[in-house]
């Protein structure tokens, strides 16, 4: 099945997870137990079960799969609706993070299905039975679906994502030609939901030190800008066999972008330019 | 609380800092990829071709100038690939002191099994 | 202050255990373990050379090893193993020159792969079994 656009839902999957043993590789306190079952409401004409990883950092308890079910007549289109019905029909402790219910500020990403997406542009009527909702991968969970994302914004902090210009300050805005301009189309629309970091499996192994896709496209963006003059030290801060070659072109990260971006190609170009510097 | 908790995210993120260094190995693994592409199709066909013959007609192959000399980059490619591509693999994986024992004994390793494909692929051709 | 539950290290989520089995990355961690494979296949492949330095008797023996079912069987591995990591690190290669980055591209070459290492190894097979029986 090819696969056009990082929006499409594959209905065919040979292998729905990895076959490695649940717990493979898994800390004591990250274990997922099982959860609670929370009863069908009453009277509904059309139920969609959802299992969602619930974490409370307030009890001694492991990570669990609590079911809900959810009443698709009395809740909106999209999986941020469900679980806003659930938050305010069933649990009002399930925390998560949204704000503009767009797709703009990247606060809802999570696992839906076993891919990373937003939960406010993904359909519930393209979810499996039942959908299955984790956090984003491979991340430290501080509530239910709330990831720590301090580590990824530090490492977004660590390549300078601001303009570095030694020409000191123009009178009026630093001017930049239309061709140069649109040189930073598909870079700069990235909404940083890390959707694709969490997605990348050299990531998973090495995310202390490599910097992942998100970063790495913001990277590119700066490196790409015409106004910058700082390219030659960012490039020598990402020459580094962790910060940028764990990248293996493994391409989970453009699979998976939801605002239908790049990061593979974007980490390519930055090795191109490591290429192209040396002779 | 210790120390190492208290360092700050940054501070973590940063590390040891950027070595300034790996173009050269994914470079030189590319490199390397390249050569393979035409040396392995060469011995893939040769032995095809070869299948079913005996001692003697593969000796005279073998023995051929240019059979020796595509072997040798053959073999001299493959260990440099497979020890660049190992080493990948060991640094994605091998988080503990492990790590260098077992890049260093890869190395070694590839190094011994290129060196003792040449010497033999050398017999061949000038030996007896 | 007394130790709260919050003190305790967060938990991981879930990644390998629940993330999804994609072309993407089935086909990397294909071209990873083919690459282990073919590795072992190198260190046979001088095997193989050091018994035809060594004489006929040494390379009889490893000729009637590789002529075994089981030799037959690995071999044929080595075949498809050769072929996967051969298309898999063209696509690669491609990548790297900065082509074929589109999602379409991406899924289009990476089921070429797939479909030609299958063929490659099964025309491999068919034509040095037709050489093997008329050497014979
Ligand atoms: S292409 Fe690179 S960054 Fe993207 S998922 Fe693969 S390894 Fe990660
Ligand atoms: S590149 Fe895409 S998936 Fe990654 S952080 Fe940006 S918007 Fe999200
Ligand atoms: S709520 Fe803003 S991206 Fe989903």
């Amino acid at each position: 099945m090819i696969i056009q656009r990082s929006d499409e839902v594959p209905d065919i999957t040979l292998l729905k997870r990895f076959p490695v043993p649940r717990n493979f590789g898994v800390s004591a306190g990250s274990r997922i137990g099982k959860g609670r079952t929370w009863p069908a409401p009453g009277g509904a004409a059309r139920i969609r079960r959802f299992d969602v990883y619930r974490y409370d950092p307030d009890s001694d308890g492991n990570p669990r799969i609590d079911t809900f079910h959810v009443d698709l007549d009395d809740c909106g289109p999209m999986v941020l609706d469900a679980l806003i019905w659930i938050k305010n029909r069933i649990d009002p402790s399930l925390t998560f993070r949204r704000s503009c219910r767009e797709g703009v500020c990247g606060s809802c990403a999570m696992n839906i299905d076993g891919t990373n997406w937003l939960a406010c542009t993904r359909f519930i009527s393209d979810l499996a039975t039942p959908a299955t909702i984790y956090p984003l991968a491979n991340m430290s969970i501080i509530k239910d679906l709330v990831a720590d994302l301090t580590h990824l914004f530090a490492q977004h902090r660590l390549v300078e994502p601001w303009l570095r210009s030694r020409t000191s300050a123009p009178e009026r805005e630093r001017l930049q030609s239309p061709d140069e301009r649109h040189r930073l189309d598909g870079l700069y629309e990235c909404i940083m939901c890390f959707c694709c970091t969490s997605g990348c499996p050299s990531h998973w192994w090495n995310g202390d030190r490599f910097l992942g896709p998100a970063v790495l496209l913001q990277a590119n963006r700066w490196l790409t800008d015409s106004r910058d003059e700082a390219t030659g030290e960012r490039l020598d801060d990402l020459e580094d066999p962790f910060r940028l070659y764990r990248c293996h072109t493994i391409l989970n990260c453009t699979r998976t972008c939801p605002k239908g971006l790049n990061p593979g190609k974007a980490i390519a170009d930055i090795k191109k330019m490591l290429i192209e510097r040396r002779g | 609380m210790t120390r190492t908790q208290m360092r700050s995210a940054l501070g973590k993120a940063v590390g040891l800092g950027s070595a300034r260094d790996g173009v050269e190995n994914w470079l030189l693994e590319r490199v390397s990829a390249v050569a393979l592409i035409p040396l392995t199709l060469w011995f893939t066909v040769s032995t095809v071709m070869h299948a079913g013959d005996d001692y003697a007609t593969v000796m005279a192959w073998l023995r051929r100038p240019v059979t020796t000399t595509l072997m040798a980059l053959l073999l001299m490619a493959l260990f440099h690939h497979t020890a660049l591509g190992l080493q990948v693999i060991i640094e994605d994986y091998v988080h503990s002191r492990m790590k260098v024992l077992l890049l260093v004994g890869m190395r070694l390793g590839c190094l011994a099994m290129a060196v003792t494909g040449l010497v033999a692929t050398l017999k061949i051709a000038f030996g007896a | 202050m007394p130790s709260t539950p919050t003190d305790r290290p967060r938990p991981l989520s879930p990644n390998i255990q629940i993330y999804r089995p994609q072309l993407t990355s089935v086909l990397s961690i294909a071209n990873r373990m083919t690459g282990v494979a073919l590795a072992a296949y190198a260190v046979a492949l001088v095997a193989w050379l050091v018994s035809a330095a060594a004489g006929p008797a040494a390379y009889t023996t490893v000729q009637s090893l590789i002529g075994s079912w089981l030799g037959r069987l690995l071999l044929l591995g080595c075949t498809f193993c050769f072929f996967l990591h051969l298309c898999g690190g063209i696509r690669h290669l491609a990548w790297d020159a900065g082509y074929g980055f589109s999602l379409r591209a991406i899924y289009a070459s990476g089921w070429t792969a797939v479909a030609m290492s299958m063929t490659l190894t099964a025309l491999t097979w068919v034509v040095g079994i037709v050489l093997a029986g008329h050497g014979q």
